[in-house]
């Protein structure tokens, strides 16, 4: 059996198709984060904190869609540059969002659609270097809030709680991305005495 | 934008490949489950209700994962009740342990994901529209105490939706990508089928 795209082609077009799908997501977090700070803030100091981080997502969020829009998406180090821009912005609002910081923060949620979104573009090793980031960044974000939850039995349910859903956004995607690659591939496979490559005679 | 739409053929073949990632899934809502239910047990007539509930989901999974391992296609809606089944578990933990309080519903992202990017559009948005608004009533009415806790309220509600939007939206590019590499394939088989048939005529 012979394909009809080769690996990298394959990648490739992982990266032009699914990206939009990162762009979307983002989206998603850049309006919870407006409503948010529109509706939240109680000092002209608290929305303008709150306005810098998601006027940064938004700009990202317009170089993307735009040069998806013109047919010149971002390539692979583009994104991968972006989505982490994006964990650093999500993690900055867990430290530092309007009072509720570290493990009391609710806004960690705004890791799964992102991570999600990650996990339908980039390969299986890729995205888990980009979950176990996410992870990392957000237990570093807890920690650093309030050392102290370590010793609280019913925090550190939470947070491993919080965790085990994360990896499996991140493992149950790319799960799926893997199920995609191989019904693309079984339908692109040409049958031997028809690929072009075959020698005479067969 | 129609042609990004999978005609009906498609959905069973959809169900039948995504339905490895749906099990997997329940075997981890059902370990986290019971991992979650013994950490900080709960009184006793909470736990049994936790355990009993988690007990019911593994039965009804190792069926699933049984007639997947004997090659047996399951039902298309057998595949939509036991997925409704999952958030309907996840609920009735999260309504238990105190609704809006519960830290459970966390779980309802990856069960999201799960199903919408398997389900058709319709059903994705009939899952998701029923749980946003089932969560929003069991949190609202009894546990959401000022402006602050309604805005971490609609935040979550905000996210499930985004899951929901970005599984059916890969959904839909994976089923446009996987129709024009079936036309490519075509075009191709019939191209190597002219050429072969030219060739055998000139010898």
């Amino acid at each position: 059996m012979q394909e009809l795209q080769s690996p990298a082609q394959e990648a490739a077009e992982d990266i032009y198709f699914g990206q939009v799908v990162i762009v979307w997501a983002r989206w998603f977090v850049i309006l919870a984060g407006t409503i948010l700070a529109l509706w939240s803030a109680s000092s002209v100091s608290d929305l303008t904190r709150a306005v810098l981080l998601i006027g940064l997502l938004m700009a990202i969020n317009f170089l993307a869609h735009g040069r998806f829009l013109m047919d010149r998406p971002a390539n692979r180090g583009l994104l991968i540059v972006m989505s982490l821009f994006d964990l650093l912005i999500i993690t900055v609002i867990v430290l530092a969002w309007m009072g509720q910081n570290g493990l009391e923060s609710p806004f960690f949620i705004f890791y799964y659609p992102m991570i999600l979104a990650f996990a339908f573009v980039f390969p299986p090793f890729v995205t888990a270097v980009y979950v176990l980031v996410a992870m990392v960044a957000y237990v570093g974000a807890v920690f650093i809030t309030d050392p102290s939850f370590v010793g609280n039995s019913i925090e550190i349910e939470n947070l491993v709680q919080r965790l085990i859903t994360l990896a499996t956004m991140g493992g149950l995607a790319t799960f799926h991305w893997r199920i995609q690659r191989d019904r693309r591939r079984g339908i692109s496979e040409l049958p031997t005495e028809l690929s072009p490559a075959a020698p005479r005679g067969q | 934008m129609s042609d990004n739409w999978p005609i009906v053929s498609e959905v069973s073949e959809d169900l039948a490949h995504g339905q490895v990632a749906i099990v997997t899934f329940r075997w981890i809502l059902v370990v986290a489950g019971l991992l979650f239910s013994l950490w900080n047990p709960g009184p006793i007539g909470i736990l049994r209700i936790q355990i009993l509930v988690i007990l019911l989901l593994a039965v009804s999974n190792f069926y699933l994962l049984a007639q997947l391992l004997m090659g047996r296609t399951v039902n298309d809606q057998l595949v939509y009740a036991a997925s409704a089944a999952d958030l309907i578990v996840i609920t009735t933990i999260v309504s238990v342990q105190g609704d809006f309080n519960s830290n459970v519903y966390v779980f309802y992202y990856p069960a999201i994901m799960v199903f919408s990017v398997v389900f058709p559009a319709t059903m994705t948005l009939m899952f998701t529209g029923s749980i946003i608004s089932l969560y929003f009533l069991i949190s609202y009415g009894t546990a959401v105490a000022n402006q602050g806790d309604l805005q971490i309220l609609i935040t979550r509600l905000l996210m499930l939706a985004a899951v929901a939007f970005c599984g059916n939206l890969y959904w839909r590019i994976e089923a446009k990508r996987r129709r024009v590499t079936a036309e490519a394939r075509e075009k191709m088989m019939a191209q190597i089928s002219t050429r072969s048939a030219v060739k055998r005529k000139s010898t």
